[in-house]
């Protein structure tokens, strides 16, 4: 749920009136982007990524040129270019056009969370344009400010005084800098970062502040950035398929928390609660498919739907599906297992058998009957299983589901599917 | 903007000491009590803690209140109304859905001046308003707890408030004892409690810290609350990547620090919980170092390798708590607070391997679970049967479906064209079990119908014989009759069929056809007695045992009836063969208790049908349509006597089989056919949810009455266009394909006349007669078209080498129209024309020797399709019963409409 770059950063900038770099998209015409360096002198050629990704200026990705002829050799280069940063790796789709704004000062700014103050942070310094890692602590101010009364004038003045900013930019950025409080705050937003800030000059010498890079992220919990009605492609990178179909059923009522770790992975293991999520994701390594958090007592319905989805993505390719939770509190056993169970036979029904040995750890409300409703289905079925309560501890079930998928590998599978009298998908095994 | 609280924060903490997060003085108001979670969370907390919770907004539900184990907990529109009326409380607890509960905060802080904690338990709430909520909390002095947890519970005092810690039995997991736990994982919360219960240590105070960006009461104030509780003597935190909180806690008591989600530093984006995601430097690897440096250790503890200190110790699997913990006491000379409960290895509760051989390693022996599950489990061994999730019903249904393709219903997965194969007896098991059964089944079924077709001096028939005299339809006839077949009439049957069911699933049964099962073990209690045996020999009972005999049946249950001493009533006969009947399907889980149970009752309304269906005057004292009751009982099916009461003469193999065809083809359409919903909208009105309430006679006539002239009586327009086209014809045999009729010059009489009253109709604006029994909505505009049905059975019986010469003539009628120009292409010849083709077939006989009447004859056209329906129907109202739910069948207003 991000957004980096001027090509949707200066539309965002201009709801709150904070002046930007002109930019042109990939699209402009060749007679356009050679006015645009005619009005800058310069422009910066940079690829366009879907989402959050970060050092591109380190990984060469940012082209300048002077010329037009040079402009469109580098639009060539950077259009298609892959980005790895850490475990992220990214393909572009197009380039921007961005007026270069010559400029004494560059500033950093961002607005985001602090665990440490647990209330909004300002961060600053006036030696921007850089990795703001790199600089000296006390060139940088982080200033926690009320929720309340909001980013004021007061909290950027203050600020900027305690890390000793050049006078000439205080005031100007006095004026402007609140504004962003105004996108931050009213359009979900968790962290706003432009950098650089390019303080560029008038006529008069006056200096304006000119956002010359920007990344956002949303807060997929706050229906707000809604209103600024960007288009959905825009995170569909963040998203696969089933991610998205799991997606649609997020309501406030139960989690349904996924996402994919192997799309190769043979373990299917629905969890409840972040806890046990956490755990068994960590557990599970490259043999589990997707990391979930089912927990928050879904109703019935729901669950069935989560279940069915999950099934209709993965459970072909399962050597075991391993549903596992701690003792809940108030997450219906019953209810989610009698959800998955029907989901599970019907799924069945409708694409015949397939090997799986499914084993369960949980406790919580209505356990018994809960693993009774799944016992009767794999009997139904004809699928081996094991069922262990909460006496037994919850990381020794995700060690015994680790040796029945090795075991499931090593020919159980073949086993089970003879026993069923059906074939081996070949993706499994 | 922070109010002064206790110690050196730079921000608002109130609580000095673990022991004053949940006492038995504090007050409870919970908002959005009737929420969904609340309802069912909040009573279980209010009466562990003795009744916290003073009263529960709900706007616009003023007056309710919510039922709890301890007496009801009022509700109030508003949290002011709550203090107006005179409760007073200090804490106050979240329930609101995520974009209300901003405001619920606010609403909680500005109307309460007495308010000092507020515990959020929803989840997914929008940082906006976290910080928001953060700020008006430091703003007025309030601790808050949360949001996205589970509250916080203390077992020292015995107090719950907000969420569900300890789930529905927290003093199972909540025992007293001397550690302190913060998690960030509601679920971990009461697990790593219950960890530790295993291992010996009870606990003080556990909190569900929550794990939002934004935790309102974190690590920091825990570990100052947690130097100041005489009560606990080391706490275990569990936490996940993400915010500095650990970071800057400063414990003074031994800690075991769980740090699970190094993977989540590959992560791009957040799973789970909200604040545990990549990036910056407060990832798993760096909690564990924090924690590491805190104590004084270089290494995590495993078991393998046990690295603590007396300071506390570092695990990344929560399994290793207690041992850990364990550990780090006994360097601090201080042991477990009672003896172990028991060990964490793998104890499976259920298993299976359905025939596979497993290495010795997986393949774990099933073991008696921990109590109380233990005796759950083992009161599951006792219950038998399934249980069907209820919902709206409305037009649905979980019997029947139709192909709308295809135009093929199905009942039970079974198409009607292979219920067409079947008889009568056989559908009935389908449709009430979901199986067709075999020989022995259809023997128990039949004999049990038979056994109550007799309604020789009953109300029943009298009842309907007098809607008969009035000129009812006879689906009007039927209702009458089964009107009277009322819950009590089953009712002993029925509870003999539960006793009964009771006792051998006890007993282990496994095959109540098994004639050697050992029943050695089954004793009846004096009460239990009177449900099975009459002081008085029952002659009914007496004649159903010696049908039995006759009949060859197989029944566990009805040979220890016998077996016993006294004399069983005819109830009990009847229950001992319908839970014969049920036991396979009951143990197969393919059907419920309930539907077994009502089988009694079911096999009264069908015998109660096919009795009332003929004439009083076929009821003797001691005979049905002249066949005597022993035979009836002994060796007649439904099938065969339904054919007789219908056709009022005994049927050949043939005519037998069409007759089966025939009724095996009407069974169902699909839920949304006109008699089921009939059916389904009489159950619904009953409220399935208290089946035992549900009268399936009424359920029966609810289908009776929505049959009628135009849906089951329609087969009667194809048998009255037959016989106009087939009078004067000197026609003995309709099977004979040697008829030496001339079909196809009456065809072309017919169609010139057709033809003529077409285009006098054109002339006059009249238009003209539409031929019954051809076309169909779906089967059109191909240059051929075919009805599959009709085509199926057109095979079935050239296979059988069996003609119909109505049939013939149909076929023959539709290329004709063709040919003559009269249809643009082949018309199919659809399902109607089986009906009326089959039925003609069987009582051109009878018409032609002027014994049969052509009132007769529709009489029966109906009759035969309310035969298969009453058999497809049955399947629907159980189906209702099973899945139900009270008055689903009502249309929402929203799309009703009135007409001007």
């Amino acid at each position: 749920m991000q957004i980096t770059g001027m090509l949707h950063g200066s539309k965002l900038l201009e709801f709150v009136g904070f002046p930007s770099a002109e930019v042109l998209g990939p699209d402009a015409s060749e007679e356009a982007i050679k006015a645009m360096i005619e009005r800058h002198g310069s422009v910066f050629v940079k690829p366009v990524f879907k989402g959050g990704v970060g050092k591109k200026g380190k990984a060469g990705l940012l082209g300048r040129a002077k010329d037009l002829k040079t402009a469109l050799a580098e639009k060539e280069r950077l259009y298609f270019v892959e980005h790895h940063h850490g475990n992220q790796s990214a393909k572009a789709n197009g380039v921007t056009f961005e007026g270069a704004v010559p400029a004494e000062h560059e500033i950093y700014f961002s607005l985001s969370v602090s665990t440490e103050f647990r209330a909004p942070t300002l961060t600053i310094t006036h030696c921007g344009g850089v990795d703001i890692e790199e600089l000296d602590p006390t060139l940088i101010a982080r200033v926690p400010f009320d929720a309340l009364t909001g980013m004021k004038a007061f909290v950027v003045a203050n600020a900027l005084a305690d890390i000793g900013a050049p006078s000439e930019i205080i005031s100007p950025l006095v004026q402007q800098l609140p504004k962003l409080w105004e996108l931050y705050h009213n359009f979900g937003m968790t962290v706003l970062e432009l950098n650089p800030i390019r303080m560029r000059p008038d006529r008069r010498g006056r200096l304006t502040p000119v956002a010359c890079d920007f990344k956002c992220g949303f807060d997929r919990d706050d229906s707000r950035w809604h209103r600024l009605n960007l288009p959905p492609h825009l995170f569909a990178a963040d998203y696969s398929d089933f991610e998205q179909e799991i997606n649609q059923l997020r309501t406030h009522q139960g989690q349904s928390d996924v996402y994919v770790i192997n799309d190769k992975g043979t373990i299917l293991a629905p969890t409840f609660g972040g806890g046990a999520n956490s755990l068994v994701t960590e557990m599970l390594g490259d043999d589990a498919i997707i990391s979930s958090d089912f927990g928050g007592n879904p109703p019935y319905e729901k669950m069935k739907s989560v279940a069915s989805i999950c099934f209709r993505h993965w459970l072909a390719q399962s050597n075991v599906l391993f549903i596992i939770g701690g003792k809940s509190n108030n997450t219906d056993i019953f209810e989610t297992f009698r959800a998955m169970a029907d989901a599970l036979r019907e799924h069945i029904s409708e694409h015949g058998p397939t090997p799986l040995f499914v084993v369960i750890g949980r406790g919580g409300p209505n356990l018994v009957r809960g693993m009774a409703a799944f016992r009767d289905t794999c009997e139904a079925l004809g699928l081996p299983y094991r069922f262990f309560g909460y006496d037994t501890a919850m990381s020794e079930v995700v060690d015994y589901a680790r040796e029945v998928n090795e075991w499931m590998k090593a020919g159980g599978r073949q086993e089970i599917a003879a026993k069923l009298g059906v074939g081996t998908q070949s993706e499994a095994a | 903007m922070h109010q002064q609280g206790v110690g050196d924060f730079q921000y608002y903490v109130g609580i000095s000491s673990l022991s004053q997060i949940a006492t038995a003085q504090d007050k409870v108001c919970v908002l959005n009590i009737l929420g969904g979670e609340s309802s069912e969370v909040t009573p279980v907390g209010h009466a562990w803690s003795g009744g916290n919770v003073v009263f529960g907004t709900s706007p616009g539900r003023r007056g309710q209140t919510l039922d709890t184990p301890c007496g009801p907990i009022p509700v109030f529109n508003s949290v002011r109304e709550g203090l107006e009326a005179g409760h007073r409380f200090n804490c106050g607890v979240v329930y609101l859905p995520p974009t209300a509960a901003r405001d619920g905060v606010a609403e909680l802080i500005r109307v309460n001046p007495e308010l000092k904690k507020i515990f959020i338990i929803t989840e997914k709430i929008a940082v906006h308003d976290a910080r928001e909520i953060r700020a008006m909390g430091q703003q007025a002095g309030i601790d808050i707890f949360g949001a996205n947890c589970l509250g916080v519970a203390d077992a020292w005092n015995q107090v719950r408030i907000g969420g569900a810690l300890g789930g529905d039995s927290p003093g199972d997991t909540l025992k007293r004892g001397s550690i302190a736990i913060l998690s960030n994982s509601g679920g971990f919360t009461t697990t790593i409690a219950q960890y530790l219960r295993m291992a010996g240590w009870g606990t003080t105070t556990l909190v569900s810290s929550g794990k939002d960006i934004y935790i309102h009461y974190a690590a920091p104030e825990f570990a100052f609350a947690l130097a100041n509780d005489a009560r606990s003597k080391a706490a275990v935190l569990y936490c996940e990547p993400g915010g500095y909180y650990e970071r800057d806690a400063d414990f003074t008591k031994p800690v075991v620090a769980c740090v699970v989600g190094r993977w989540k530093a590959k992560l791009t984006r957040a799973v789970g919980h909200a604040g545990a995601m990549a990036g910056g430097h407060d990832d798993a690897l760096s909690k564990e170092r924090w924690f590491m440096e805190k104590f004084d250790v270089d290494a995590l503890y495993t078991p393998e390798n046990p690295v603590f200190s007396a300071k506390g110790a570092v695990v990344t699997n929560i399994a290793h708590i207690p041992a850990a913990l364990t550990a780090v006491m006994r360097a601090n000379a201080t042991l477990p607070d009672f003896a172990p409960e028991g060990t964490m290895e793998l104890k499976p509760w259920f298993g299976a391997n359905q025939g596979i051989k497993l290495p010795t390693a997986l393949d774990l022996p099933v073991v008696e679970a921990v109590a109380p599950h233990n005796l759950h489990i083992a009161e599951l061994a006792r219950s038998v049967g399934t249980v069907f999730a209820r919902q709206n019903m409305k037009d649905a249904s979980g019997a029947s479906q139709m192909d709308p393709r295809t135009q093929l219903s199905s009942l039970h997965g079974v198409s009607m064209l292979d219920a067409a194969q079947k008889p009568l007896e056989a559908n009935l098991a389908l449709a009430l079990l979901h199986e067709a059964g075999g020989p022995n089944d259809h023997a128990l079924i039949n004999l049990s119908v038979m056994a109550l077709t007799g309604l020789h001096g009953t109300a029943m028939l009298a009842a309907a014989q007098a809607a008969r005299e009035a000129g009812n339809a006879p689906n009007s006839v039927l209702a009458a009759a089964v009107s009277i077949v009322g819950p009590r009439t089953a009712e002993p049957a029925q509870r003999a069929a539960a006793l009964l069911i009771d006792l051998f699933s006890t007993a282990g049964l496994e095959d109540a056809c098994d004639q050697d099962a050992d029943c050695s073990g089954i004793t009846l209690t004096p009460a239990a007695r009177t449900l099975l045996f009459a002081t008085e020999p029952d002659p009914l009972a007496g004649a159903m045992i010696d049908a039995a005999h006759t009949r060859g049946i197989r029944s566990v249950p009805l040979t220890w009836l016998i077996a016993q001493a006294g004399h069983p009533s005819a109830d009990a006969v009847l229950a001992a063969l319908t839970t014969t009947l049920g036991w396979g399907p009951l143990r197969r889980k393919r059907v419920s208790r309930l539907s077994v149970e009502a089988l009694p009752w079911w096999m009264r309304l069908v015998g109660t049908q096919l009795g009332a269906s003929v004439d009083a005057t076929q009821h003797t004292a001691d005979s049905f349509c002249g066949i005597a009751h022993a035979e009836l009982l002994g060796a007649r099916s439904i099938t065969d006597v339904a054919a007789l009461a219908l056709t009022g003469r005994q049927l050949g193999s043939k005519d037998l089989f069409a007759f089966q065809t025939l009724t095996g083809l009407l069974l169902t359409n699909g839920p949304g056919a006109i008699s089921a919903q009939g059916a389904k909208g009489a159950v619904s009105a009953d409220g399935p949810e208290t089946p035992s309430r549900v009268q399936l006679n009424k359920a029966v006539v609810g289908f009776l009455t929505h049959t009628g002239f135009a849906h089951g009586g329609n087969g009667f327009e194809g048998v009255a266009f037959l016989l106009e086209r087939f009078a004067g014809q000197d026609l003995t045999d309709p099977g004979n394909p040697d008829h030496g009729l001339d079909l196809p010059a009456m065809i072309n009489t017919f169609i010139n006349d057709y033809a003529a009253e077409r285009s006098a109709g054109k002339e006059t604006g009249a238009g003209s007669r539409n031929l019954p029994c051809i076309n169909h909505p779906v089967f059109k505009g191909k240059p051929v078209n075919v009805d599959p049905r009709e085509k199926f059975v057109r095979e079935l019986f050239a296979a059988r080498g069996e003609y119909n010469i109505f049939h013939d003539y149909y076929r023959q009628l539709v290329q004709a129209l063709f040919d003559r120009g009269v249809t643009r292409n082949v018309f199919c010849v659809n399902v109607d024309a089986l009906i009326a083709t089959l039925l003609l077939k069987m009582m051109w006989q009878p018409l032609q020797a002027g014994r049969l009447s052509t009132a007769q004859m529709e009489t029966a056209a109906f009759t035969a399709f309310l035969y298969g329906r009453m058999i497809g129907c049955a399947g629907e109202i159980d189906d209702h019963l099973n899945r139900g739910r009270n008055m689903d069948t009502r249309t929402p207003q929203s799309q009703v409409r009135f007409v001007a």
